[in-house]
Formats: C-alpha cells, structure tokens, sequence
C-alpha cells in the first residue's frame, strides 16, 4: 500500500476555447501524504479548483496518471468511481450545497451506507448543531450550514477530504471556526484534509500550503 | 436515505405541478376508460341481442316430418356431422295447464330473456301471469316435473310462454331438440346441401349476412374509439415528459450535489424514473376512478344500467393503469438520461 493518500504524475487538463488550448493543469506532480493537512494557494484560474476536481473524481484529465488513497480511479468504472466517492471522499463546497428540501439530518444520513441515525446524531454533535436537526438549511446561518456540510463529508469516515474554499462565503469568526473543526478532525481522527483557498489566514491552520499558477505547482 | 424518499419530496415540493401533469393523465385514462366502457358495453349488448342469429345453419325438423321435434337419435346424427361445430340446441314444446295451451323454450342464454322482475330460471311471461294468474315462488306441474317460477318476463305478447333451462326443457321432452344451431367453416349454402343429403327428415336453412355485419361494426366502433382515446393519453404523455425535463433541468445543481456525494447515475436514473411513474400511476388510478364514475352517468342516460359490469372489464382498467403507468417511466426515460450524463462540475455551478 502506498503511504500517499494523492499522488499525481504529470496530469493534463486541457479546456478548448474556440481556436485556443487552455491547460487548467500543466503536467501537475503531486503527493500528499496519508494524514496530510494542507492549503492549495494561488490566484483565479492558476487550476487549483480543477485539481480539486479531478482529486474528487468530479472531473476526468484529459491526460496523466493519478491515484486517490492507491486506486487509480481512471481504472474504474463510472459507477465504481461514485463508490469511491461515497466511501473514500468527503466534499466540502463554498456554497455548502446542501438539499434545501431535505432537514439538516436527513441531509446528513443521504449519502450514509449504512443508515444509522445515532451515528448521524452523533456527528451533529460535535459540530454542536444536535439541537437544529430537524430544521431545514435555509433556517441556518452559513457557518451553520458549512458545519452541516462537513459533517455530511465526514458521515461514511472517508479517507480523505476535499474544501474547496470552505470559508469563501463566511465572515472571519465562521472562517475560523469551521477551520478550527477541520484542524481538530485532521489532528485528533487523522483524516487527511486538502482545501483550495484564498485566504491566508485559513490557510494558516494547515501544515503545508502549496502554491499554483498557470496549473503547476510553484 | 435512499431517493425515492427524495422523489416523492420532489412531487410534494411541487403540488401544482405534479398535480396539473397528473391531470393530464387523468383526464386522458378518464376519457379512455368513459369511451372504451361505454362501447363494450353497447358491444355486448349487441352481441346478446344479435346472439341468437349467431350461426351459419339451423336445423330442424322437415315439415314433411309430421313432427316439431327431433329425437334425440337424430340429434345424435346432425351433431356427429363432422362439418358441423359450435352447435347450440333449442327445445320447444307446448303443454296443456288449466285448459290452455302454454309453450315451453329451452334457454341457453337468460341475456336472451329480458326480466321484469326476479331471477333467471322459470320464468314466465306476462300472459301466463294474467291469465293463469301465476307469480313468482308459485309451482307449476308439468308432465313428471315440478317447476318453481323464479322471474316475470318484460314481453307483451300474447302467446303463453314459460322460459326454463335447455337442459330441463330437454328432460322433459326424453332428450328431444327442435331446433340446431351450428357453424360451419365451409360455404354455409353447400354445407346445408351435403347436410340435406346425408340426413332425411330435417330441414336446413342458412341465416343472413346481415347480423355478421351488425357484429362487426360495433368490433370495428371498439377499435376507432380505442384510438380516439389513446390519442387522449398521449397528450397527458407528453405533459410528463415536459414536466421531467423541466424539473431535471431546474434541478441540475441538486443533481450534480447527489453525484458530488457519491450516488450512482443508475440510482439518479432510478429515482427520476420513480418520480415519473409515480405520476403516472396515481394519474391511472384517480382516472380510472373518474372514468369508472363517468361510465356509471352515462349508463345512468342511456338507460343502460344492467350493462355496466361490461363496461367496466378488467382489461381496461388494469390494463389503463398499467399502460398510464409504463408510458410515464419511458416519458421519464429522456429526462433520467440527461441527468445522469451531467458533468459535476458544470452541474454545481448552476445557479
């Protein structure tokens, strides 16, 4: 078994643009050892966004080789790549996308294998959202809703999980708290952690803040 | 949490619209099962009137015979004819009761016989009511039976007439017949000439063209309403397939969180399928429900009442149901496709 829970090896990923070739990644070599926290860095479009993507198997590159905690999703099938999503990975957005029909529990228990509203009242818990439950996201405030949206990436104990700039739509004291949890899950339950962000002062948590531009690492 | 919960969410989220489209269905199930009801019903009360003309020949006694009936080595005879088949016999007979003359007919088919009152059995009619001042439960005795009078017949008519079943007829005359129905797959015309030569004593006659005719028609005015109907269900079809599109499309983000999250394309699929029968069959249902209602009025206008268990055959409201039900998983179809080829990226970053 591999000790890197991602590993990238000159991995393309080519938009065309009309008459124009754009490299959202540029030959990226990567790896990021199991038990890793760290912040991706670097301006609009420098392709942090779409190694997050291809990372979470959201988006397939058009060339190289990657693999996520040793499988090699492009080996797998479309419905296989789902599983590894489901099992392995635990997505954190900006928006927090959550179902906004569905109540922050069954929320959380959507994607849950194997259903088990303890475990889900327990996750609530510790990010101290037990009491709101019942209620439905768009009774929350947003540092509420991420908090939910973290503790549904952490419902199926993924290997991994992937921010992409988690604090973009909170003010500093939600920024920080919702760092501070996501400090805390990678430092007492050893889950490793990568988060594409723009704020230093979130990135300033991690242990290892990486720099993009032009989809390479600087 | 698996997402047929998340379906049925999605049809609640939505009333009106799940509701208009349903009514789509609704309305064209209803119109189907109305216009298919009602003409298998005015089908089969044609086919009971016209029934008793259903054969190619009849046989019976050659006037030259001296005799109104058949014995029953005869029968036996015109029966074993190879060319013959369907074969339906009639017996009829008369007897005196009180000094007056009453005829006796064999039924195989009581539809023939229309009640006023009681049940199929004995039943007399009106003539023998007034004249020999009979009603129903009394008993009448004739030769070594005993008949108790079950039903009044609707008829006017003044010859004294007693319906019982052909087999009791039969009984009573030591299995003798007087008339034969049958089919042939042969020219009815030669077959009645070979039947005529092989057989002395008996007459046979072929029937007119006019009642296969009359059959036929109403078999025909079945199919054509059929496809007047159908045209009706297609409409409230199409409405689901719109219906699907547009929720697929304004759900593009949610899809795209569901796949972010790790569910299959074939369980999105799944749950879009669902959704739209889901639509179809509760649409089916209230429809058959409706139509059933509708039928029931109609039956009600035309007077037509004593048909509506015709009306209403369980091939067409299992088989509306089911059709309304299919037809809105394969309207589904196209929409499910679109969602589960969704790329995630785009999808989540639809407003």
């Amino acid at each position: 078994m591999s000790n890197y829970i991602i590993e990238f090896k000159d991995v393309w990923k080519t938009y065309n643009m009309g008459n124009t070739e754009i490299n959202a990644l540029a030959g990226l070599n990567l790896t990021l050892e199991k038990g890793s926290f760290t912040a991706v860095m670097g301006p609009s479009g420098s392709g942090k966004s779409t190694f997050l993507h291809v990372a979470g198997i959201l988006d397939t590159p058009t060339k190289g080789f990657f693999r996520i905690n040793g499988k090699q999703a492009s080996k797998l099938s479309v419905k296989e790549q789902a599983k590894l999503r489901r099992n392995e990975i635990g997505f954190v957005f900006q928006r927090f996308n959550l179902m906004s029909q569905l109540t922050i529990l069954e929320n959380l228990m959507l994607p849950m294998i194997d259903e088990d509203t303890d475990k889900a009242m327990g996750i609530l818990d510790q990010m101290g959202l037990e009491e709101k439950y019942a209620k439905l996201p768009g009774q929350l405030s947003g540092g509420e809703q991420q908090r939910v949206a973290i503790a549904r990436a952490l419902i199926n104990d993924p290997s991994i999980i992937l921010a992409d700039e988690p604090t973009g739509e909170l003010d500093s004291k939600n920024a920080n708290s919702i760092m501070q949890i996501l400090h805390d899950l990678n430092a007492n339950e050893g889950v490793s952690i990568v988060i594409v962000t723009h704020n230093p002062e979130a990135a300033a948590f991690t242990d290892q803040i990486l720099q993009m531009r032009d989809g390479n690492i600087v | 949490m698996d997402l047929y919960k998340l379906s049925f969410n999605n049809i609640r989220r939505k009333k009106l619209r799940s509701a208009l489209t349903m009514l789509g269905i609704i309305i064209g199930v209803a119109t189907i099962v109305v216009l298919l009801g009602v003409t298998a019903g005015a089908t089969s009360a044609v086919k009971d009137e016209t029934n008793q003309y259903m054969y190619d020949v009849i046989i019976s006694p050659a006037s030259t015979s001296g005799s109104y009936l058949m014995d029953a080595e005869m029968v036996s005879k015109v029966e074993n004819l190879p060319v013959l088949h369907s074969l339906r016999e009639e017996t009829i007979f008369s007897d005196n009761i009180a000094g007056n003359r009453v005829n006796f007919q064999g039924i195989n088919d009581w539809k023939q016989v229309k009640l006023k009152n009681g049940t199929p059995g004995v039943v007399i009619n009106q003539a023998v009511a007034d004249k020999l001042g009979y009603s129903i439960g009394n008993k009448i005795k004739i030769k070594n039976q005993e008949l108790t009078i079950t039903g009044i017949s609707k008829e006017e008519e003044q010859p004294l007439y007693i319906y019982i079943n052909q087999d009791i007829a039969k009984q009573i005359t030591d299995n003798k017949v007087s008339v034969i129905y049958a089919s042939t797959n042969k020219d009815p015309k030669i077959a009645a000439d070979e039947i005529k030569n092989q057989i002395d004593g008996i007459s046979v006659e072929t029937k007119s063209e006019k009642v296969a005719e009359v059959q036929e028609m109403t078999d025909q005015a079945l199919l054509f309403m059929g496809f007047i109907a159908s045209i009706a269900l297609l409409v409230g079809i199409i409405s689901v397939i719109n219906t699907m599109l547009i929720s697929v499309m304004e759900r593009t983000r949610e899809l795209g969180i569901l796949k972010a999250i790790g569910f299959t394309n074939r369980e999105i699929k799944g749950s879009i399928l669902f959704e739209s029968g889901f639509l179809g069959l509760s649409g089916g249902v209230i429809g058959v429900i409706l139509g059933i209602a509708g039928i029931i009025v109609v039956a009600n206008m035309l007077k037509f009442t004593e048909y509506i268990p015709e009306m209403m055959p369980l091939w067409l409201i299992s088989g509306v149901i089911a059709g309304a039900t299919l037809l809105s998983v394969l309207a589904g179809l196209y929409p499910a496709m679109r969602a589960s080829k969704l790329n995630v990226v785009e999808a989540l970053r639809n407003e």
